[in-house]
């Protein structure tokens, strides 16, 4: 085994999550903070954890509808976030853009402007949705590293 | 000194306190607002929860040979608010508490739930309607014992009134009528 994919397979060990708000009414980024800070559903123990900066993140969750506002900032601190990042959708809004569809300042769905890899629909999500959906991203992350299994 | 250690103690009896999910069972409530699941023999296709909806989620459109009418809803739309089940007239629309709707990006517009309804021919002219559901007929004619729930569900909206306007002129035997000559005989 060479030293690279060693690092790699130590690395899967912890995804570190990021989140951005799009937009969002906080319903979704309550529910976020519900999954890692309470101890009953606990993101940590898949070695997740929330970090301050896009660039050491690997998963990236995403709530809100993309607002004409923040589009570009997300478009921004998402191209910091480095290769091979996943991204999560969380709650309806940016998946369809649902209650505010259609809506003046509305540029989403999200998956017009970044490649979306799991969306995790609800308004809000219950936190163990969301940790369905951070498990399905920590899987498909191996997968983009080559580390299947 | 000694409250932390009551608190250790307490801590010691009662064991974790996280969720083993998604390793083991969660607790979901019964009330939990999740997926809907719509009655294909409740549905009349009045277009209410259409209307109600606040994200735009139902769809409603006639098949395209005409023979009935198809409801859809996208659940990646759904916001879970159940106007859809408070204003059904029927009660068609009901929410589950099956809350596991995450997918991956590829699934994203196969979440949907469909029902595919089609209409049956009126009992007297075979014009293609959709009958009255019994629940429904009942509760509507519940006081009225005149009319026959069975026979007036099964008639288009024509027929219907035709029926009622010839009761109303006198030129129908009325129900009670029928048992009155029943009971006489």
């Amino acid at each position: 085994m060479s030293l690279n994919t060693m690092l790699k397979k130590l690395s899967v060990c912890s995804p570190w999550l990021f989140r951005i708000n799009a937009g969002s009414c906080n319903g979704c980024d309550v529910e976020l903070a519900t999954t890692a800070c309470i101890p009953r559903y606990d993101v940590e123990r898949f070695g997740c954890r929330y970090c301050g900066s896009p660039r050491h993140a690997d998963v990236v969750l995403i709530t809100g509808p993309v607002t004409t506002r923040v589009r570009d900032r997300v478009l921004r601190v998402w191209e910091e976030i480095p290769e091979p990042k996943v991204t999560v959708a969380v709650g309806i809004c940016p998946i369809s853009g649902g209650v505010f569809r259609e809506g003046y300042s509305i540029e989403g769905p999200l998956d017009k402007w970044i490649p979306v890899d799991v969306n995790v629909p609800g308004c809000p999500p219950r936190p163990q949705a969301i940790l369905e959906g951070v498990v399905l991203a920590k899987s498909i992350w191996m997968k983009k590293l080559g580390l299947e299994g | 000194m000694a409250s932390f250690l009551k608190i250790l103690f307490r801590n010691v009896l009662q064991g974790p306190s996280t969720d083993p999910f998604p390793l083991g069972e969660t607790f979901t409530p019964d009330r939990q607002r999740g997926r809907v699941k719509i009655n294909p023999d409740l549905c009349m296709g009045c277009g209410m929860c259409k209307y109600s909806c606040a994200a735009g989620a139902i769809d409603l459109r006639p098949q395209q040979d005409g023979k009935g009418f198809i409801i859809t809803v996208w659940r990646n739309s759904c916001c879970l608010c159940a106007s859809c089940r408070h204003y059904c007239p029927t009660g068609a629309m009901t929410l589950t508490n099956d809350w596991h709707t995450t997918h991956a990006e590829e699934d994203k517009y196969n979440i949907v739930e469909q029902q595919k309804i089609d209409y049956v021919p009126c009992a007297q002219c075979g014009k293609l309607m959709r009958p009255l559901p019994r629940q429904l007929a009942e509760k509507l004619y519940a006081y009225n014992t005149e009319i026959d729930r069975e026979l007036t569900r099964t008639l288009c909206p024509e027929c219907r009134r035709m029926l009622d306007a010839r009761r109303n002129a006198g030129a129908l035997e009325t129900a009670s009528e029928q048992t009155q000559q029943q009971t006489g005989a």
